[in-house]
């Protein structure tokens, strides 16, 4: 009977309390784990954006300017053209051709990649849409058809005066004469014609810019491959930043430009032989965007922009010419570009959950409705320095 | 006794048994809760591992931009002034390439040390860290022996200060979340 009294109130208290305590314990527990549960995969989310954008651009920009590896016409694309530029090059949406070289959150780069199809062309290019007729006898890597090229490559053209093309390959075919093939190039016309002995090679070519368009809340690192295609590598980039650092020294004469084998400058296209004339710009005889003739010798046109080590370049400088090949041609770009050396990439991701975002403050590009501090995601900013190899020769 | 037998199945937990249950109950809630610590710990750890990484990439992107070859008579020609341990490297000043004292990835070397905050922002330099440092990054440059004046090996390690402070760890070794880097650069003929 004694059993069946229930509890007395005593008791009633003290198991209320302990049960409270127990209860606080668990929400003072759960309440901010639930903020780490939402916050801490996306820092790691974060984190992981961070690496894949590192390791994305590192990988292209430290490639930035590999060359042409057969016959006398070998080195860095330095010696020819500009293969970092601070704008959008390609088939599609061109900068160059609207008239815009500088934009802070964009580069491009080419190079020729590791067992690149390359040629010479055996004759010259028949007008802006003909054919490349390449020789398939000398100066080709051995054993492959057509040099290597086939339908889908993207290729570079030049003639080592500072004017060069790109185009996709729409078709490979065997040439009219013996041991040549003809490479069409679709609807990518050419800026020019180019001589026989022009070099033809496959190349890679990167763009990376940010897409920043707050209407569709869209904020991606984009990457476009030269030809037709952009994608997003990286969502939720909120910053992309890009600065260049280029050699103090202007382009030097190595050897004279009547010699047949090169390198002839220091870095940037080679001149012209003295008196002659290159029909392709508009330069003087002699001269081209690089060098100049003052007092009977070639000398650089580009200034001395200190001594010894990497100077930052600005925008004005990167966009002020001289161009090569010349001012008007379709493909120019900024002599001074021939002098960068080293890119600083500056990048920031963000979350994208806009809930986890402080509303304010100088921790986010993008305010967010966060609310509670245990719940905040800052944005992650990092900032990473690439010395491309095959432009820094001499370093 | 039947009655009593089901009085007794009907008699509830005491509060021993009850005591007994929520201690369990709360010692695993707080297992539990460690996890989202381990998690935070995580991240952070993988956040210094990144950072460290991009560091160190940094310095040793800084080497390799310093003049190492040959001028047009084939003379070497070497940065041996640019001074890397200050941001932005300074044009004079500085050691450039010159070899580094013996320990200097061990004991932060006057010219081959620079200190990071949490950002990674250079904050200074100096034998002894400066005030917010949280990244020691130190690097050496030591001639390759068979080809002591065309060839130099470049490493870089970054430590984080919480970690072990300016200690060397024996032989420079690298502890998880820090990162030592090496590379090799030699002269090239134009």
């Amino acid at each position: 009977m004694r059993r069946e009294r229930g509890f007395t109130l005593v008791e009633m208290l003290v198991a209320v309390t302990i049960m409270m305590i127990v209860v606080g314990g668990v929400f003072a527990v759960f309440n901010p784990s639930q903020g780490a549960f939402q916050a801490q995969p996306e820092v790691a989310d974060m984190q992981q954006r961070i690496r894949v954008a590192v390791t994305e651009m590192s990988d292209q920009l430290l490639m930035a300017g590999a060359g042409t590896y057969r016959t006398d016409a070998s080195g860095p694309l330095t010696n020819v053209l500009a293969p970092i530029a601070p704008y959008r090059i390609g088939s599609t949406s061109s900068d160059d051709r609207s008239g815009t070289f500088f934009r802070t959150d964009t580069i491009s780069v080419m190079y020729v990649p590791v067992q690149a199809a390359e040629a010479a062309l055996a004759i010259p290019v028949a007008g802006v849409t003909g054919d490349l007729t390449i020789a398939t006898s000398t100066g080709c890597p051995p054993g492959v058809s057509a040099c290597g090229f086939r339908v889908g490559n993207r290729a570079l053209v030049f003639d080592g005066s500072g004017g060069f093309d790109t185009f996709t390959v729409t078709g490979v075919q065997n040439g009219a004469m013996a041991a040549t093939s003809n490479l069409q190039h679709g609807l990518d016309t050419l800026s020019r014609v180019y001589p026989a002995g022009a070099r033809v090679a496959e190349v890679a070519m990167h763009t990376f810019y940010l897409k920043n368009d707050p209407a569709t809340d869209t904020f991606q690192l984009m990457h476009y491959d030269g030809d037709r295609v952009d994608e997003a590598l990286v969502d939720n980039v909120v910053g992309l930043r890009f600065d260049y650092f280029g050699d103090p020294a202007p382009p030097a004469i190595l050897r004279d430009p009547s010699e047949a084998v090169g390198p002839w400058t220091s870095y940037g296209p080679k001149p012209p032989m003295t008196g002659t004339d290159s029909s392709n710009d508009s330069w003087p005889a002699g001269e081209n965007c690089a060098f100049t003739i003052a007092g009977g010798r070639q000398v650089s046109r580009l200034a001395t922009l200190g001594a010894g080590s990497l100077v930052p370049l600005t925008q004005a400088q990167l966009t002020d010419g001289p161009w090569c090949p010349d001012a008007t041609s379709r493909n120019r770009f900024d002599a001074d570009l021939l002098r960068v050396r080293k890119i600083r990439v500056t990048l920031r991701v963000q979350t994208g959950e806009k809930a986890l975002r402080p509303p304010t403050g100088t921790l986010v590009n993008r305010p967010g409705a966060g609310r509670d501090g245990s719940r905040l995601v800052p944005d992650q900013q990092i900032k990473f320095d690439v010395t491309p190899r095959n432009v820094n020769l001499n370093r | 006794m039947a009655e009593s037998s089901s009085s007794r199945s009907c008699s509830g937990f005491s509060l021993v048994e009850v005591l007994i249950a929520t201690g369990l109950l709360a010692t695993s809630l707080v297992a539990v809760a460690q996890l989202f610590a381990v998690a935070t710990k995580a991240n952070s750890s993988a956040r210094t591992s990144t950072f460290a990484t991009v560091l160190a990439q940094q310095k040793m992107e800084q080497l390799r931009e310093l003049t190492w070859g040959f001028d047009q008579q084939n003379n070497a020609v070497s940065d041996l002034q640019t001074d890397l341990a200050v941001t932005p490297p300074s044009p004079a000043g500085g050691l450039g390439l010159s070899p580094s004292p013996a320990r200097s990835l061990l004991d932060p070397a006057a010219g081959y040390v620079d200190y990071l905050d949490a950002a990674g922002t250079w904050i200074g330099t100096g034998t002894r860290p400066v005030a917010g440092t949280t990244y020691i990054r130190r690097w050496s440059i030591t001639p390759l022996p068979a080809d002591p004046a065309n060839t130099l090996v470049l490493q870089v390690l970054v430590t984080r200060i919480r970690d072990r402070g300016t200690a060397n760890n024996g032989a420079g070794t690298r502890l998880p979340n820090e990162a030592r880097i090496m590379s090799i650069k030699t002269r090239k003929f134009q």
